[in-house]
């Protein structure tokens, strides 16, 4: 016979039994709330941004249309910006490149991403703020430039004084606050500056052929040409030109957006899953309390299931309240998270609060937590009414059967690779970070097994002269209720993952550093005009410090405009490829250089008359090219071609292996041309370098690897802070549950301390004794974390980065004490008052 | 009565709780002296004070007026810490609920207060011969929760002799026990009480167990009712 048992009194029973210790499960929701928390936050904050990309998409590209090309206006490009104009479409030209700046305070030159616009116009939507507030017309004149903030702290100079770019000096008269298109322009790191188109030109550092980014920022009318118009008749002239409108909301920016908020969110899953670890742990201690109390359920008539129900609703209702208390803390992170961003991101206020996200992420915190205690639950089942008669024998477990273990594990794996694909947007990624967790945690699980089992036999081996509160904290941890396994697992986890995340930025940062192999150029310099040049490579080569031949290599802006007479636009149809960006830089080389290797066909001797061309192996198998076809380009004002005599693979980074398209001297004679170039210069001597060609050749801009690399670095350096950010939260969920076992464990702690007093301890005894215990603790998960840590980045660095791995000890030492300071701090403040009880008081009150 | 170099002394012993709204007097003027190598039962019904006094006379709790002098030194007013020492060094006790630290095998218990004390290593012979003396020879590693509850107590008997304490505490060390372990583990009591020269105190409800006392101190309502040596 089933006698009915409905929620309702299962409900009833579960508050019942759960108010009379609040205590206990006030810390373990706390740490699913870490989980759900940094869940809510993340994706609260990226979900907003999204929102925010929608709708200012307007002010964001500071027009309704832009195009992007890197080069100069064609004469029938120019036509179709007139055209459209006529037809009431405002339009302005905003062009971006890098150069080299430098002050008087400080003599080398920094690398400054430049801007012009036309301070008229510029921006159509949004506005640039300034500082001092004033309009932009008025900050930009022919002699002036607004910079952003950092350009003069770098710089060392204030508003007002005098900076030097290309062949000009020019007047700092404002910093920027604020750049609306900021996100949307072509270089976005690194100080800037912004200047009138006016200055630009006097600055001399666009001629033809500079690379340079050229974008023309659209305003439509409100009535008469439609944005789809516009943008199809832009689209027929402006071949291989980058076409945005503000209905696409920044297509790259939102993918970024989107790789982010997946990653972040596996990151946070992490730290849920340590919380719902906590849950497990602290539902088998509650239950293995209520042994009794569900034995005489079961002596009365209760059955099986109807007991686990009770204490689903519990799990439940921790996992809810947990959730939502991590709802909460996800607002917080998604105002707070801004802070950990690059600068280069602006982040308006008034971000939203996402409530699909809120209903999201508590939904997976209470799913995350049931099914992590499923198996505690399950035990319930083998608990025996007969316990209540012979407790005192044998101390009776509720664990489940093996069977039941394995099968609920399955249904683990199942349902977390079903989330991790689903906030990954991958079924394979899901199920490789479902198999990483699981390696890891049942690695980490073996190991603290292994630690538990040393320390056990420790105490023994200790002398006993030496070492009472040793032997006594060591034995504590295996403390009925201490679950030392689980904290350390999710302590362990934790730090493993903070460290992981900090090795693997620090070793791709040291690599890049280390990456510039001896015999490779370190100098690269571009913008060199035909009057700078040989001046510039005589010059550069008797430089003390400058080793072997400096490299100049010329370039021509151009665009393949057909090949074997057959137009371009149809070699694509023919070759369904993706589409190949027709308007690159060409190359003349009168020898071929070292570093070419011709697979098919020769190349030309001496200067010969007729148009000869290389092409690269890759590119022409793209392009279905062979030896003997005939290729024909527009390069400036009119049409060049030449007939492909070889095919060349390039074996290193230089100046000049990046060239699809190697011609012979004679076909590019008569064009404008600006030549790149790049030298080994002892690396002390670069910067000292550097400032010497600024001061000779004002308008070559030289880049050192040093400041690539700085650029990099400081990339990498504020990505690997926000992933830190994030999976911070898995070590503080590890913390918690350290203090909730702790908080568990109370009352037998607080029994124990008076029964020590009794027996003649001091304070400072019963102290040493629980801070061994927590030292011990910390120190272990500290240990493993950093052991995992290390096998991962190994792993990852060697085989898939490909980066070789090198150990350093200090940030592993840097985490396992910290994780013993904290785990001390977090026990000691879960022991809050147990010292201070007056023995008998406690010993009585049994 | 007056005892020469008494072992135990205690003078006007009062002890109040402030339960907020009223006070509650649990001793109401208490004095008496134990001298040395006397076997003392207090008997008194349920809430007379018998255990408060045991524990004021362990320095367990602080008396709200009155001294306390152990071995001649007066402890009411003694630091926490110092109290925990001395206790250490004189004081052996045995409680009615064991109070075995689960974590530590029958051995290290007995050790305990050895090691607190800073002398464990020295002490390992005498903890062994201890648990032989008590009966417990081939349990030295089992864990209490291994043990039954007469077991248990006799390994606490064995702590609370193993610093040779000059006195021993003892509330209702039978209490939890049946009337055949209740025996056998007040027969090891009072012969290791004996062979080892110690001074007794014992709080007990049982007529019978108080009956082997030296001399018997009934206290009533936080008084002392009636003080007699038993022969």
């Amino acid at each position: 016979m089933t006698v009915p048992f409905p929620w309702k009194t299962a409900f009833r029973l579960a508050w019942r039994d759960a108010r009379a210790s609040p205590g206990k499960f006030f810390f373990i929701a706390l740490a699913v709330a870490m989980g759900v928390g940094a869940l809510a936050g993340v994706r609260g904050f990226c979900g907003a941004f999204r929102t925010m990309l929608l709708r200012d998409a307007r002010t964001l590209m500071a027009a309704d249309l832009a195009v992007r090309e890197f080069h100069m206006a064609t004469e029938e490009e120019e036509a179709i910006l007139s055209s459209l104009n006529e037809r009431g479409v405002e339009s302005t030209w905003v062009t971006e490149t890098v150069s080299a700046m430098s002050s008087e305070a400080s003599g080398r030159p920094l690398l400054v991403v430049v801007k012009a616009v036309d301070p008229g116009k510029y921006p159509f939507y949004g506005k640039i703020e300034l500082d001092p507030p004033g309009p932009l017309s008025g900050a930009l004149t022919g002699d002036t430039v607004i910079a952003s903030p950092d350009l003069l702290f770098r710089l060392g100079i204030e508003i007002g004084d005098e900076v030097r770019l290309g062949d000009e000096t020019f007047r700092v008269s404002a910093v920027v606050r604020v750049e609306p298109d900021r996100m949307t322009g072509s270089f976005n790191v690194g100080p800037r500056v912004m200047l009138s188109r006016e200055a630009l030109d006097r600055s001399g550092l666009i001629r033809p052929g500079s690379r340079a980014s050229q974008r023309y920022l659209f305003k439509l009318p409100p009535e008469g040409i439609s944005i789809e118009k516009a943008r199809e008749e832009l689209r027929a002239v402006f071949e291989g030109a980058y076409i945005t409108d503000f209905r696409e909301t920044h297509p790259t920016i939102r993918r970024g957006l989107d790789r982010a908020t997946n990653f972040l969110s596996l990151v946070s899953l992490v730290a849920l899953i340590v919380g719902a670890l906590g849950v497990a742990m602290a539902m088998y201690s509650h239950l293995q309390q209520k042994l009794d109390t569900i034995a005489i359920f079961k002596c009365i008539g209760a059955r099986s299931s109807q007991v686990i129900r009770i204490f689903m609703v519990q799990t439940i209702a921790l996992g809810l309240a947990g959730s939502l208390a991590g709802v909460l803390f996800g607002w917080l992170i998604q105002v707070g998270f801004p802070s950990f961003l690059p600068d280069y991101i602006p982040v308006p206020a008034g971000l939203e609060w996402q409530p699909v996200v809120a209903v999201q992420a508590l939904a997976i915190g209470v799913l995350t937590t049931l099914l992590f205690t499923l198996p505690t639950l399950l035990g319930v089942r083998e608990i025996r009414p007969a316990i209540v008669f012979r407790r005192d024998m044998e101390p009776p477990g509720a664990r489940a059967k093996r069977g039941t273990v394995l099968r609920v594990g399955l249904l683990i794996v199942a349902v977390l690779i079903a989330v991790a694909a689903w906030l990954s947007e991958s079924l394979e990624v899901g199920a490789w970070f479902a198999g990483a967790l699981l390696v890891s945690l049942l690695a980490l699980n073996f190991i603290a097994r292994l630690l538990m089992r040393f320390l056990k036999a420790v105490p023994r081996l200790l002398p006993r002269k030496l070492s009472p509160s040793w032997r006594h904290g060591v034995a504590n941890l295996h403390r009925p209720g201490v679950h030392a396994n689980v904290v350390l697992v999710a302590l362990g986890i934790g730090v493993m993952f903070t460290l992981t995340v900090y090795i693997l930025q620090a070793s791709v940062v040291g690599q890049l550093a280390l990456s510039a192999p001896p015999d490779m150029p370190n100098l690269f310099m571009t913008n060199i005009t035909h009057t700078d040049r040989d001046g510039l490579e005589e010059w550069i080569t008797q430089y003390p410090g400058v080793e072997g031949d400096v490299d100049l290599v010329p370039s021509v802006a151009a665009r393949l405009v057909s090949i074997d007479g057959l137009p371009l636009e149809q070699v694509y149809d023919r070759r369904r490829g993706r589409t190949y960006r027709a308007t690159r830089n060409l190359t003349w080389q009168r020898k071929m250089p070292d570093f070419l290797e011709v697979v098919e066909g020769s190349w030309w001797e001496g200067t010969p008359e007729e148009f000869l061309v290389s092409a690269r192996e890759s590119t022409a198998k793209r392009l279905g090219i062979q030896v003997g076809s005939e290729l024909e380009w527009m390069v400036g004002s009119g049409p060049v071609r030449a007939k492909v005599v070889a095919l060349h693979r390039a074996e290193a980074i230089r100046p000049g292996s990046r060239f699809g398209f190697i011609l012979s001297p004679n076909a590019l004679r008569d064009v404008p041309t600006v030549f790149y170039g790049s030298a080994r210069v002892a690396p002390d001597q670069a910067p000292e370098l550097q400032q010497a060609a600024f001061e000779k050749f004002p308008s070559v801009t030289i880049i050192s690897i040093a400041d690539v690399l700085r650029i990099v670095q400081e990339i990498v350096d504020q990505i690997a802070l926000v992933i830190r950010f994030v999976s911070a939260f898995t070590v503080l969920a590890g913390i918690v549950i350290l203090a909730s076992s702790v908080i568990a464990t109370r009352l037998r702690r607080v029994r124990e301390t008076a029964i020590l007093k009794t027996l003649g301890a001091t304070r400072a005894r019963v102290t040493g004794i629980f801070s061994v215990e927590f030292l011990i603790l910390g120190l272990s998960a500290g240990l493993m974390g950093s052991l995992l840590a290390t096998a991962f980045t190994g792993l990852l660095l060697e085989e898939l980065l490909d980066v070789r791995f090198e150990f350093d000890p200090w940030p592993h030492l840097a985490a396992i004490t910290g994780t013993a300071v904290l785990a001390n701090l977090a026990g000691w403040l879960a022991s809050f008052q147990i010292l201070g009880r007056k023995p008998l008081a406690v010993l009585r009150g049994e | 009565m007056s005892i020469d170099n008494p072992i135990l002394e205690v003078r006007g012993l009062l002890k109040s709780i402030d339960s907020g709204t009223h006070r509650v007097d649990i001793l109401r003027g208490i004095s008496f002296a134990v001298e040395r190598g006397q076997f003392v039962a207090i008997m008194g019904p349920s809430g007379s004070g018998k255990s408060t006094l045991l524990g004021l006379l362990a320095g367990l709790d602080t008396p709200s007026a009155g001294k306390v002098i152990l071995d001649g030194q007066e402890i009411q007013d003694l630091a926490e810490d110092d109290m925990a020492v001395l206790r250490g060094r004189k004081i052996g006790f045995v409680f009615q609920s064991y109070q075995l630290v689960p974590t530590l095998t029958a051995e290290e218990n007995v050790l305990l207060p050895l090691d607190l004390a800073g002398d464990g290593f020295a002490g390992a012979g005498r903890a062994r011969g201890l648990l032989e003396r008590v009966g417990l020879a081939d349990r030295f590693d089992h864990y209490p929760v291994q043990l039954s509850g007469g077991e248990q107590q006799r390994v606490a008997l064995a702590r609370a002799f193993v610093g040779r304490p000059p006195l021993i505490l003892a509330d209702e060390p039978t209490g939890n026990l049946d009337s055949a372990n209740g025996k056998h583990v007040l027969d090891i009591l009072v012969e290791l009480n004996r062979s080892e020269g110690t001074t007794l105190v014992l709080v007990t409800h049982n007529r019978e167990l108080a009956a082997r006392a030296d001399r018997l101190v009934t206290l009533h309502d936080g008084r002392i009712a009636s003080d007699e040596p038993l022969v």
